[in-house]
């Protein structure tokens, strides 16, 4: 509480330097080069407010846009070209700022009709959770997400399982252990391997490995979590082995020189000194994994049977139901009304899910380079 | 003293148990490669090795390997032969024999003994405690090798005297599965020959630092060839697979024609003779090329921004956070995205620009990330140099910085389409149209601009169109049960084919670019 009216008086501080600042460039700038950015970058925002009302008259402003660019491409290059990147710096924001916007704004439905009422509040969204029915056709309606929670959970487990200890092993290999050949031949095997379709590892599940997994441990059909998890854990390998290889790299070479001028293997060295330096970012490759396996679709959408059911035992792998990304891809085409909405609210599920992941694995990395950065 | 001065590292020819413990090693090799054939069904373990049945022959040999590393173990101990193991074999090595011997307690105790509930886990735990015991308390050369031989021994053993035969099941009460010696037997050898070859190449490295890092090392080839066996035998199989599809009435030089390949030019309407994947070829390029138009000149020029005007603050850190969100966000909520914010902008239906944009975004991150480090990695001294001269900063940007960061910027590009020219999840929910397309339906998007004189003045039917694209082909097809066509599977591996070789070709030449320009930077 203390601390808030300074607060606003920094902020009253940062906006006035940020004024000063701005007035300071607009004098000093040529006023053509004013009025040309002004009006390049008013008549862009112009078109996007357009296109998010959706207007017809959107070309209008795009159109000005275009001609006064041309005109200031000629005039005054410099300035138009600072404007012109800085506005496709906040693409990616916006971009962002959207996807959050449009997802949740089209999940709010689902959520009000799942709503249920503890002690007199209404808690929208809570009846997703408290019991497991999905079935988008006979009444009363009901959208649990369990099912498909359970599925992620289960499917991103054993991904994980497969992805972290063999991509930590490949990225050890690759930036400590193999000859210089080896490593140009086993760092673009790596990254091939990420280039192969998710459709194409479902197609080779679905026509090979299902149907070998149905008569090798005689499945009531041969849809199982275990062979999706591993599947997706084969796709989010390749993340893993980049950025855990990135981040093990950047272990500077004196650490490690240290330790093998002591007399200790080369093992020794990985094993008390890079790995342990190293760790965090190996633990953010690892997160950005399961990250990736979370979000896998098209592998599991084939591979599943997309029928909204929990197995039991709850770890029971040789089931294979649904999950929060299978359902909107199987579903998504069929469904109307709180079902369309339903499907949302798995997509805003997912997404928090997996930006809590990226946040994390961000702020890792983070404080990793701060302190190899100190400790030079 | 004397033996210690006799260590690995003084001496010249390998001793006899050197010799051992690498044929050891290589024994476990070979049973682990058979073992994995066997999995693969290249060969059965029913089939008779000079008319012995392969079951017994693996159980066998399995003893045998356990049986020479218990040996190992306890000619190091007493003093026979020269090594320098530490006190402990650590405590990596005592979790993992714990967790193996868990398992070996559990199955025992619940598919053996048949103890039901949670009985199981009353020799389970045993086992591990015996496990954790003896491998973290003796001396390292008994801690490694005697829980790892043991292993060996129970399973050879329960192989060699049939109990489990090549007709042994068990039903997994409670699980609706059933696990079968096709699989058990395999999987069992498999573990065993890893756990034996791990304790051979320590006794080989004579323990302490030297056997940790040949175990080490032996366990990590494995994992590498392993994940370089997976991709090699993954791309061959769709190529073999494939190629029959692909190559259907495939001609050079017939009817007139230079090149007849009908599988590539064709649709799949009634007339055609072959039938074709024509229009999801076409709708793949325009959606890479709307997809390429829309993130390439937006990521490159907010990473000249990002890099070469902006001061590090809080707008750079906010940009940053977003792009690497973006860049880990599923494909699956970038076509929700698409379906609930650009679907209602261009037309209410399902658009070929509407996918263009949703890959568009999913585009921009990575040409973002590769492209801001590109420029950051042309040295100071270009600038400076530049600068030095009066020449003013965009004029640096443009004739010296840029062309400089080119080479990273173009591979960034060309990976970046190969991974989103497979992306499936975005075009299902934004573009994707039938199930077989025939050829009319092909988008024809540079012949059907058209003025108007109302807003928006410019438009093309064409692009606001549903239409088919390779992965999205491939998913129909699968969706729809692989029918349709005369030999569906033969076709659907065919479109397989045909998407793995857009891709990959876009990863060979970014990949190939990337050496091309280091070797040109080194020379």
């Amino acid at each position: 509480m203390t601390d808030k009216p300074t607060s606003v008086a920094g902020l009253q501080a940062t906006v006035g330097r940020r004024v000063g600042r701005a007035r300071r460039f607009v004098e000093e700038t040529d006023p053509e080069g004013v009025a040309v950015v002004g009006l390049v970058l008013g008549s862009i925002l112009l078109g996007f407010v357009g296109f998010l009302l959706t207007a017809g008259w959107t070309a209008v402003p795009l159109a000005v846009a275009l001609l006064a660019s041309t005109y200031g491409w000629f005039r005054q290059q410099g300035l138009l070209a600072r404007a012109l990147t800085f506005g496709m710096t906040t693409v990616t924001v916006v971009t962002l700022g959207l996807i959050v916007v449009f997802i949740f704004v089209e999940s709010i439905p689902a959520f009000r009709y799942e709503s249920l009422t503890v002690f007199g509040v209404s808690v929208p969204g809570l009846r997703m959770v408290t019991q497991t029915r999905w079935d988008a056709v006979t009444d009363p309606v009901r959208f649990s997400l369990l099912p498909m929670i359970h599925g992620t959970v289960l499917v991103t487990l054993i991904a994980t399982a497969v992805a972290g200890p063999l991509g930590v092993a490949a990225a050890l290999f690759i930036s400590e252990i193999a000859p210089p050949t080896v490593r140009e031949l086993v760092k673009p095997a790596v990254e091939i391997l990420a280039g192969i379709p998710s459709i194409v590892y479902g197609f080779i599940g679905f026509t090979i490995v299902n149907p070998w997994a149905g008569d090798a441990f005689a499945l009531n059909g041969g849809a199982t979590y275990l062979f999706v998890g591993a599947m997706v854990g084969l796709m989010a390998l390749p993340t893993v082995v980049s950025v855990a290889e990135d981040a093990l790299t950047s272990v500077p070479d004196s650490m490690k020189n240290g330790s093998l001028a002591l007399g200790a293997t080369d093992w020794q060295s990985m094993t008390s000194i890079t790995v342990p330096a190293a760790f965090s970012g190996v633990s953010a490759a690892v997160l950005l994994g399961v990250g990736r396996a979370i979000g896998e679709t098209m592998a599991a959408t084939v591979m599943l049977r997309n029928v909204p059911r929990i197995g039991e035992p709850l770890y029971n792998v040789f089931y294979g139901y649904e999950t929060l990304t299978s359902v909107i891809a199987s579903d998504y085409g069929s469904a109307n009304g709180i079902h369309e909405h339903a499907l949302f609210a798995a997509g805003v599920i997912l997404f928090i899910t997996v930006m809590v992941l990226s946040l994390g694995s961000q702020y890792i990395q983070v404080r990793m380079d701060r302190k190899l950065g100190g400790g030079n | 003293m004397a033996t210690e001065s006799r260590n690995a590292l003084v001496r010249d020819e390998r001793t006899g148990y050197e010799r051992l413990a690498a044929a050891t090693v290589g024994l476990s090799g070979v049973l682990f490669a058979v073992a994995l054939a066997a999995l693969l069904e290249i060969v059965r373990i029913t089939d008779p090795v000079a008319g012995i049945p392969m079951v017994a022959v693996l159980g066998g040999l399995v003893t045998l390997s356990g049986v020479a590393v218990i040996g190992f173990g306890l000619a190091s101990r007493r003093g026979r032969i020269a090594t320098v193991p530490q006190e402990s074999a650590g405590i990596v090595a005592a979790v993992a024999f714990t967790g193996l011997w868990f398992c070996a307690g559990g199955l025992v105790a619940s598919q053996t003994l048949g103890l039901s509930g949670p009985l199981w886990l009353v020799p389970a735990v045993a086992a591990g405690a015996v496990a954790f015991a003896g491998t973290a308390l003796p001396r390292e050369d008994i801690g490694s090798t005697a829980p790892a031989g043991a292993v060996a021994v129970l399973v050879g053993l329960s192989l060699l005297t049939g109990f489990i035969g090549s007709n042994w099941s068990w039903p997994l009460g409670g699980f609706n599965a059933t696990l079968f010696a096709d699989v058990v037997v395999p999987f069992l050898v498999m573990t065993s020959a890893l756990v034996t070859g791990w304790a051979a190449a320590k006794t080989y490295g004579g323990y302490g630092a030297r056997g940790r890092h040949v175990g080490a090392y032996v366990l990590i080839y494995l994992v590498v060839l392993a994940i370089l066996g997976v991709l090699v035998g993954l791309i061959m199989f769709v190529v073999l697979k494939g190629a029959p599809g692909l190559f259907r009435g495939f001609g050079l030089l017939t009817d007139g024609a230079l090149v007849r390949w009908p599988f590539l030019t064709n649709g799949a309407g009634l007339l055609a003779d072959v039938k074709g994947i024509f229009p999801a070829i076409v709708g793949t390029v325009w959606l890479v090329v709307g997809a390429v138009l829309v993130a390439v000149p937006t990521g490159v020029g907010a990473a000249v921004f990002l890099a070469e005007y902006a001061e590090q603050g809080r707008f750079t850190q906010v940009v940053e956070v977003a792009t690497n969100g973006l860049w880990s966000t599923p494909s699956i909520v970038f076509g929700l995205f698409g379906a609930a914010f650009l679907i209602p902008r261009f037309g209410n239906q399902k658009s070929i620009i509407a996918g263009q944009l949703t890959l568009g975004f999913m585009l921009l991150p990575l040409v973002l990330i590769t492209s801001r480090e590109a420029l950051l990695a042309v040295p100071d001294e270009y600038r400076d140099a530049s600068a030095a001269l009066g020449v003013s900063k965009w004029q640096t940007i443009r004739s010296v910085v840029l062309p400089a960061a080119i080479p990273g910027v173009t591979t960034g590009v060309i990976l970046g389409v190969g991974r989103i020219a497979g992306e499936t999840a975005p075009i299902l929910l934004t573009t994707g149209g039938g199930v077989l397309p025939a050829k009319g339906s092909a988008a024809a998007v540079l012949g059907s601009f058209q003025l108007s004189a109302s807003p928006p003045f410019v438009s093309n039917p064409a692009l606001l169109d549903a239409s088919s694209a390779l992965p999205y082909q491939l998913f129909a097809l699968i969706t729809a049960g692989l029918g349709g066509v005369p030999n569906p599977e033969q076709f659907a591996w065919g479109v397989a084919l045909t998407l793995l070789l857009v891709v990959l070709s876009f990863y060979a030449i970014g990949i190939a670019t990337r050496y091309y320009f280091r070797r040109k930077l080194h020379q």
